[in-house]
């Protein structure tokens, strides 16, 4: 007990000059041009982690003294978060119920943009110990499946698959994947990073999480087509944010040819 | 010299000065521990969210993690209770490394603990790959929760038990042999007897830090009801879907923490009492 009030404490004396810190690099950003509030707090879906990181330098090379934060966790996290009042812009939900809660809350500016597409894959260790050549060997008793937690979207849409796949593959098929689940990860790209490391067997990501990084210890199943989803994902100011001007930019800036050629980059489909 | 006249008056600016900003320090830490938890049981009362404490995700959470943290002690307590004696009393090369290597995990951030955990453990891990072999997996077991929780919270109990032992003096454990009891018995008669405050003590901070334990289970571990599972880790997955029900889970685990406090506190009463 006493060791976590210690803690508690020298954790509370960490923040105090960090927040000095930030106050001091925002006047001198002030010399820079733009003055006012320059930071831009953008949260999004973990999936996006890459895309938006390198936008983010982009961004920041063309709005000097602008401090763009990101924090990138699942979207029902991050939903969670703003509705309990987190000081965020933006918010960029890889599914649609996500931000349609969060506009049904007014916690957003305006009308929500889907930016891009993205489709779910199997991935399994490069090794791949548990020999899965197919979407159907999921059923097969003793794999190691992870699967992000209930209600973030990766998750979801996976169970959505695996209904459809009931229908075509015959009874069953749902129920003996998800009685080969061994653990819920927090977001998608935990899930994944299980499956990087070779812990588990098998899990359901997205196209895009078969990043540079992960491409030689992680081997692509693909779903077959007519069972996949089509995740969307919206983006959005949000309305308490107190850089509209720069949230809007975001946004734009996303939603632009530029934007779309990065996020394309990364394996995601263009929205339009 | 006036200092000490103005002292045996007993009135002083400097003394007032110092006994006020010990009050307000004291009121300022209190509150600042006592305004979340009170937030959360307002909360639980306003949203109605007492339902949430009978769901089967809550039961299994808090079943595994009393089944958990039970075996975990069992194993620090027997295994800990020994080796806190020999660093207690024995002298041997390689000590102060021992001694700093107990105490490294309690530094140590529970998400370092738990991926170095999973690279021992893991498939490929240096332990794990052989077991593998043998077709023995840890990681999403109960027994990886066991070692997270064994692995982060050994040290509290060990330190306070070092403590304990060498504050037993040496002569009363000759006494004891002189009058013909053997080793064991003077420590299970004799040394354990008079340093049980110190064990008590130890034994309840090492199981609030391992009811506590979350980055290393979730990284090491996992997370599924009732297999790795636990309160934190339940907490931390509702959240994603049911906010009172992670309200909920945390006001439970609270008073259960309360509780445990109180009754540690009674123990060590009793014990203090009987030394009287």
């Amino acid at each position: 007990m006493r060791s976590r009030v210690l803690a508690g404490m020298v954790a509370l004396c960490c923040l105090i000059p960090a927040s000095g810190c930030g106050v001091s690099s925002g006047q001198e950003n002030d010399n820079a041009g733009g003055g006012g509030d320059d930071t831009l707090t953008v949260f999004a879906a973990s999936s996006l982690t890459d895309a938006f990181s390198e936008l983010e330098k982009t961004f920041e090379k063309r709005h000097p003294g602008v401090d763009l934060r990101q924090s990138f966790e699942s979207s029902s996290t991050l939903l969670t978060q703003i509705q309990q009042g987190a000081p965020a812009d933006v918010f960029a939900s890889a599914a649609q119920e996500e931000m349609d809660t969060a506009a049904e809350d007014g916690l957003v500016s305006g009308e929500p943009r889907t930016f891009v597409r993205n489709r779910e894959v199997v991935m399994v260790p490069e090794e791949n110990p548990a020999n899965i050549e197919e979407f159907r060997d999921m059923s097969r008793p003793g794999i190691k499946l992870v699967l992000a937690e209930d209600g973030v979207p990766a998750a979801d849409y996976a169970l959505e698959i695996l209904g459809k796949a009931e229908s075509e593959y015959g009874d069953g098929f749902e129920e003996d994947v998800l009685s080969n689940v061994v653990s819920r990860e927090a977001d998608v790209r935990a899930s994944v990073n299980r499956v990087a490391l070779g812990d588990a067997d098998a899990t359901f990501g997205y196209a895009s999480d078969y990043t540079p990084d992960i491409r030689d210890r992680v081997k692509v199943i693909q779903i077959p087509p007519d069972l996949n989803i089509v995740a969307t994902y919206p983006i959005a100011a949000l309305e308490d944010s107190e850089s509209p001007e720069l949230a809007r930019e975001w946004v734009d800036f996303v939603t632009s040819g530029e934007g779309q050629r990065v996020m394309e980059k990364w394996n995601f489909e263009p929205a339009s | 010299m006036k200092g000490r006249v103005s002292r045996r008056r007993g009135f002083s600016v400097g003394d007032a000065l110092a006994s006020g900003l010990g009050v307000a320090s004291l009121a300022l830490l209190a509150g600042f521990i006592s305004l979340p938890i009170i937030s959360l049981v307002l909360w639980t009362v306003n949203e109605d969210s007492w339902r949430a404490m009978a769901s089967p995700v809550t039961r299994d959470a808090l079943l595994l993690s009393v089944r958990t943290t039970a075996i975990s002690m069992f194993i620090i307590i027997l295994v800990g209770t020994p080796a806190a004696y020999v660093l207690a009393r024995a002298q041997f090369p390689g000590k102060r490394l021992v001694d700093s290597l107990i105490d490294l995990p309690a530094v140590l951030p529970p998400s370092a603990a738990g991926i170095a955990l999973l690279l021992t453990f893991g498939r490929f891990g240096l332990v794990g790959e052989p077991l593998d072999a043998f077709g023995i997996r840890i990681t999403f077991t109960t027994v990886a929760v066991v070692l997270a929780e064994i692995f982060v919270a050994a040290h509290f109990y060990v330190r306070q038990a070092v403590v304990g032992f060498s504050q037993v003096r040496r002569d009363v454990e000759e006494a004891a042999m002189v009058d013909g009891a053997g080793r064991f018995a003077t420590f299970t008669k004799v040394t354990a007897p008079l340093a049980f405050p110190a064990l008590v003590a130890g034994a309840v901070m090492a199981w609030a830090r391992a009811l506590g334990e979350f980055g290393g289970t979730i990284i090491f571990a996992g997370s599924f009801q009732g297999v790795t599972q636990t309160v934190p880790l339940a907490i931390f997955s509702a959240l994603q879907s049911d906010l009172d029900a992670a309200v909920a889970l945390s006001v439970m685990v609270l008073g259960f923490a309360f509780v445990v406090i109180l009754a540690a506190k009674f123990l060590l009463r009793k014990a203090a009492d009987l030394e009287d």
